[in-house]
Formats: C-alpha cells, structure tokens, sequence
C-alpha cells in the first residue's frame, strides 16, 4: 500500500483506541487483502491480463456491528466478503477471525470456523433449491455439519422457521410456493440456524419489493439483537445502508476510500467521491427537482479496473482532483483525519455536501 | 397531469371487473369530459394532450381465471409533462404501459378504454398501423437494456435501424451520421468510433444511454420508460436522469416514468400516479405525495422506506399482508384487508372507494378512499 509508515491495519487500530467498553472487539480482519484475477481471451487485453479487483485493503469489523460496505457496481464489495468468508482465495494479505489467520487453517479447521460465518445472497430465486422443501432447505446446513440428530435438527429448524416468520405448514412448501420476500426469508433461516457469529449480507434486499425490504430488514434487526450477532452488510443503496449499518466504508475500484461512522460518513462525508455518491441518491421527499439541479454531476464513467489510474483511482471523475498532479501521480493512504473518520483523499473535505438530510424543502 | 375531468371517470374499483363492456365504457367516455362542465376536459383540448388515457383495462385470462391488471385507468399528459407511476410489482404498472403501446399479447387482453395520442385514437389500430406510430410518435425504454440490444449487432448497425425503420428513404450516410448524432445527445464519448462496438464492449449506463438514443431517434412526442434505472448504479441513474430532462426540455417529450422508486420521483417527475391493484388511487402533483400523501397506501408506501432521521423510532412501518390476486379482487376497495384506516370500516369492505379530489397545502389530488376528504386535513409526514 502506499501508507508507508501507517500501521498495517489502520481500521483496527482506530477502533483499538478510544471508547473503550462501547466498540466491540474486532472479530473480522482485513490486514491488506488484494485480489487479482487472471482474464484471458480477450483480443485487447493480449493474452493474459492479471485484473486486481480489490488492491491492498484493511479494515477490521467489530463485534455485535452492523458493518457496511458499499460503493457501485465493479467496486470491489462482493469479492471483498467472500475474500473475507474464504470462499475466494485472496492473492495478497491475510484474513483474521478472531485474531485467527484463516489461511493457517487446516481443512477440518476451516470447515468448522465456516459454520460461524454465513452468507446471505442476494437473489432469493436463484439460491434456494427449487426441488427442496423450506424445512429441508433449512435443515441442510445442519446435516452439512453434522449437528444434532434428527429430532434436534427438526425442533432447531422449526423454532428458526418461527424466528423468521414462517409457520410449520409452509416448512412443507417448495420455494416456488413463496413470495420473493418469503423466500429471502428462507435464505436468512438457512444462514442462521447454524447459530453462526458473523453474517454476511450481501445485498439482502435488494430484489425485493420496498414494502417487503422494510419487513425483512426488521427481522434482521431483531435477530442481531436476540442472537448478538455481527452483520457485514452489502449494498449498493446507500440510503439503507444509512439507515442500516453502525459503520461504513465506501469501495471505490478495489480500495477504501472512507471509512467512518454512520453519522460521521453520512454527515461530514471527506472523500469527493463519498459526496458524489451520497449526492447521487434521490430522497422521497418534496422538492427532489431543484436539489438534483444543485448537485454536482459526476463526471464520465467509472474507470475500468483492467486500465486503473495510477494515482487515486477516482482522480479521472473527481470534481476536486482531477488533473491536479498529486492526484494523478500519488495514491493517497488511507489516513485518520478525524477521529474514527478515515479517507484516502489528497484533499480531504474540500468538496461540500448538499443532502436534504431530512429538513423540511424549502418553501414549506 | 391534468386532475379534473378525469374525476368520475372510473367508477369504483368493481366497475371493470362486472359488467362493463366496450361499449358502456364509450358511453361514459363521452359523457364525461363535457359533463365536467368547467372543470372538465372539452373534446377539443385533447389534442393539445401529448396523451389521453380513457376508461382503460386490461385482463390476463387463464383458464378459469381472469386477473384484472388494468382497472379502469384515465389520466392525461400535457406536452413536456413527466408522469410517475409509483407501485409495488404486480400492481400493474407494466401492464398499464404496455397496454398504452398495444403490445400485449395473449392470454394478456385490452379490454375497454381509448388511448388519445397527440389528438388521435390509437386503441383499435391494427398492429400494423400502430407498427408505424410506435418507436416515432411514442416508445418504450425498458428496465433492461440488453433487451432492447442485440448482442451479435454492432451499436451503430442498431441505431441505425431505429432510425431508418421510420424514415426508408433517409440514405445510409445520412442515418449513419444521424446515428452518431444521437450517440453524442447521450454522452457517448467518441461516439462516430464508438458506433462500430458491439454491446458488450459499452457499460450497463452506457447501453441505457444507447437504449434511450434508439428510443428517442424519431422525437416521439411520448416516452414511457418502464424502470429505467433500477439494474443502474446511482451515480449512473443520475445521468440517465440528466439525459431525460434534456430531452424534455429540447424535444417537448412527455415521459411516463414507471419505478418502484418514490426518490426517483421526487427527483424526476413533476406529477405522480400511485398505482395499486391495477388502478390509480392516487394522483397529484409531485411534492403533495411527499407532503400529504392522502391514500392510506401511499402514505404507507412512503413510510416504509428506510429513513436514517427516524431510527429511534424502532422497527420499520412495514405493511402487513399482500397485494390482493387480481383474479380475485375484495368486494371493496382493494386496499382494504391492509389498510390501517379501513381495515374494519364496513363501508371499505363492502364499497369500492370514488375518486375524490382533494385540495390541500401542496395542491389538489385525486384520491380513492372514502376517508379522503378527512385524511387530506389530518395526515402529515
């Protein structure tokens, strides 16, 4: 990374210090994780292009949070939370789960320490076996793992049916027979009747409808509360995202580009782009007109990360930097500008922003 | 839109589902604007409309069933107008476009109204004549712009097509150079270079883009654009936003704008349809729904959206149940069995609601509820 001299893991060591007793412990780590993938095939790119989707990236996810990662298409955000499950191999750094290495883990290990961290998908059509019914669907983790006989499995599938609303009668039901909604119920049942401590939600709810996004993100709620759990939450909607999550850090082409608390991030927001993404997102309330013709537009298209910028990766679009030399020559660390508030940016809070914010339109 | 003559022009949401047939929906039909007198649309005015929508119904029938995806729905767009429909899926929204471009197809059945399209009537053309009209005087962006693009085609070559389709004698230098024209009015960089890519060599906001320039290639007096933006990331969304306000402005396009999105709205649109259970039970001004939205459902609707200044107050406003089977509709108003205000009023279970017009602090709407006039002095977001 280009943070000579900051500590390897700057997230977590913001979160070591200070308020101490409130901030939970970090129980998932990212110590400055790269991912490539190899293309090949494509005329343009030659033969073999080695393509890093996410470069050099540390964060730490704490205890009993709700943390969230978001940022557009391409940014990096999926490939990140399965780097950090191990569903996918990262090409540099290292992955902690409780200070523990996972790559240091033997397959047994490895096995067992996935059953404390699930995933939820986003697409409740395509994840769920069609033939399956719900109860079987639900119960399958726990045959995958080995726990319980078939009397315990089948109480501890039906009281998580309960847990997410759904009645014994529907265990009997085939995915088809379900609401989108329904269904993502299912997928959340199938997550977390392994009991585990971290789940990762990517994009939850984002093929649902908005009624039925407000009834499945209040049962995301409950049971974090009733089961304590840690949530690394996933999207691309940063109004739930604000609403959602205790911390966010914003990708931008594979890198941090912020990190803060809720309010911190949503409020103050330091990184241009942070701003032009938070600008960008329509608020249902009076007056939306005159306030997307106040906002800035950014410029072009994100950059491709086959032809990424050799300085700050957002430096092309950015309102602030663009064609000033730092930014085009240097990449900019990832740096505590604040307390608990930390952005990769040469100019840090140059760039205002405007948001309804929840005020009353003007004129009212 | 405009609010008044459309006023009685559907009855209650039972209207289509009984006995009206084409013919006793005619008859309303021209009663009704005169009948309005004042307030109401005279016959002459329509052609000043960009479009006209009268009486219209749609029905998917299968089998035994028959789902009621269009109920009854009149509404009117003045030129450079942009029209939000706002509803959950299966409230008919699509339905509702698709039946306005008369491309629905069996078991899928228009069943009564008229659609007036700048003064003409459009609804009895054959397909062939309404072939002509569609993708020159109206046209349709959809959600996915892949399916409006042929993967094996270059971009230009599909331009091209759209442009050529309704001018034959328009020569290939010409349409060509109109092409890159149009490719540039979207933001294509490059675009005279750019006409020889295939789609997969342009991003997703890029293939909008191309997808809007195909649509727009004729100046269609009427743009619907069913989710435009929804498969788009935000920042994109705001150039595609961009992109249509200058084709308002430019081209005096009015464009019905479908999404499942109440910021896009705000941030869009200057009136609103909120559509629920294939009727409009609510239609206003844009800032009203934000302000005073009168129907129970759209004030639901509105407050289930996660909003990051009430989250001390605990769990999300969720509405309960689902949206009624179209095939089987309740007796009453169609929000009924969901609605925090009508759920154990007799007179909702049994009586559709009329349209009432409303006038409040952010203007008038038309509202189906029978606790409209009361609602419109109450409710505050």
């Amino acid at each position: 990374m280009s943070t000579p001299g900051a500590s390897p893991n700057p997230a977590a060591s913001a979160l070591a210090g200070g308020e101490a007793g409130a901030a939970g412990a970090p129980v998932l780590e990212a110590d400055r994780l790269s991912k490539a993938f190899e293309i090949r095939g494509d005329e343009r790119l030659g033969r073999k292009v080695d393509v890093t989707v996410l470069d050099d990236i540390s964060l730490a996810v704490r205890k009993g949070e709700s943390f969230g990662l978001v940022g557009e298409s391409g940014c990096g955000k999926s490939t990140l939370a399965r780097c950090l499950l191990r569903l996918l191999t990262p090409s540099g750094g290292r992955v902690l789960f409780e200070g523990q290495d996972l790559a240091e883990l033997d397959r047994d290990e490895l096995r067992a320490m996935r059953r404390r961290m699930q995933f939820v998908f986003q697409d409740p059509f395509a994840s769920l076996d069609p033939r399956m019914t719900a109860g079987a669907l639900v119960e399958e983790p726990l045959l995958v793992h080995q726990i319980g006989d078939g009397e315990q499995r089948r109480a501890a599938v039906m009281e998580m049916l309960a847990d997410v609303g759904l009645t014994a009668e529907q265990a009997e039901r085939r995915p088809h027979a379900f609401s989108g909604g329904q269904r993502q119920r299912i997928g959340i049942a199938r997550a977390f009747v392994l009991r585990p401590d971290v789940v990762i939600l990517d994009e939850p709810i984002s093929a649902l409808d908005v009624s039925v996004q407000a009834q499945v993100l209040n049962l995301l709620r409950r049971l974090q509360t009733q089961l304590g759990l840690t949530y690394v939450f996933i999207s691309h909607d940063l109004a739930v995202a604000e609403y959602f999550c205790d911390r966010v850090a914003v990708l931008y082409l594979g890198q941090v580009m912020e990190l803060a608390d809720r309010e911190l991030l949503f409020r103050k927001p330091l990184h241009p782009y942070s701003v032009s993404l938070l600008s960008a997102v329509p608020v249902p309330q009076a007056g939306g007109r005159s306030r997307r013709a106040q906002r800035a537009q950014p410029i072009g298209e994100i950059s491709s990360v086959v032809d990424r910028p050799k300085g700050c990766p957002f430096e092309p679009r950015c309102p602030v930097g663009r064609g000033r030399e730092i930014c085009k020559g240097e990449r900019p660390p990832l740096v505590e500008h604040a307390a608990r508030h930390w952005a990769a940016c040469h100019f840090p809070g140059e760039m205002a922003i405007a948001r309804a914010n929840g005020s009353p339109p003007a004129g009212e | 839109m405009r609010l008044r003559g459309i006023i009685g022009g559907g009855g209650g949401g039972g209207s289509s589902r009984g006995g009206a047939t084409d013919v006793g929906q005619r008859r309303r039909e021209q009663v009704e604007p005169g009948r309005a007198a004042g307030n109401g649309l005279p016959d002459a005015a329509r052609s000043d409309m960009a479009l006209s929508v009268r009486n219209l119904s749609t029905v998917f029938e299968d089998g035994q069933r028959t789902v009621h995806a269009v109920r009854d729905v009149s509404f009117d767009m003045r030129p450079t107008e942009r029209l939000g429909v706002v509803g959950e899926s299966g409230s008919g929204k699509s339905a509702l476009a698709l039946s306005i471009l008369g491309l629905i197809e069996p078991p899928g059945r228009v069943v009564g109204g008229e659609i007036h399209l700048g003064g003409r009537e459009i609804s009895k053309l054959s397909d062939r004549a309404l072939g002509a009209i569609r993708g020159k005087d109206i046209a349709l962006v959809l959600q996915d712009p892949m399916s409006a693009l042929d993967p094996v085609k270059t971009i230009g070559a599909q331009v091209i097509e759209a442009i050529a389709a309704h001018n034959p004698e328009m020569r290939r230098g010409a349409a060509r150079r109109r092409a890159a024209e149009l490719l540039r009015e979207v933001d294509i960089p490059q675009p005279e270079r750019r006409l020889d890519d295939y789609p997969h060599q342009y991003s997703g906001g890029m293939r909008q883009r191309v997808a809007i320039a195909m649509a727009i290639a004729n100046n269609p007096s009427v743009l619907i654009a069913d989710e435009p933006t929804t498969a788009l990331d935000v920042t994109t969304q705001s150039q595609v936003l961009a992109l249509l306000d200058r084709l308002v402005e430019q081209h005096g396009t009015a464009v019905i704008l479908i999404t499942h999105n109440l910021g896009i709205v705000s941030d869009f649109c200057d009136s609103i349809a909120v559509m629920y259970a294939g009727r409009f039970v609510e239609t206003s001004g844009v800032d009203h729904i934000f302000l005073e939205p009168t129907h129970p459902y759209s004030e639901a609707l509105l407050k289930c959206v996660p909003n990051p200044e009430r989250l001390a107050d605990g769990p999300l406003p969720a509405i309960s149940g689902f949206p009624p089977d179209l095939a089987q509709l309740p007796q009453g108003c169609a929000f009924q069995p969901r609605c925090p205000v009508g759920r154990e009023i007799p007179e909702c279970r049994r009586q559709p609601p009329r349209p009432h017009e409303v006038r409040g602090a952010a203007g008038a709407a038309i509202v189906e509820c029978h606790f409209a006039e009361q609602r419109i002095k109450e409710v505050k977001v």
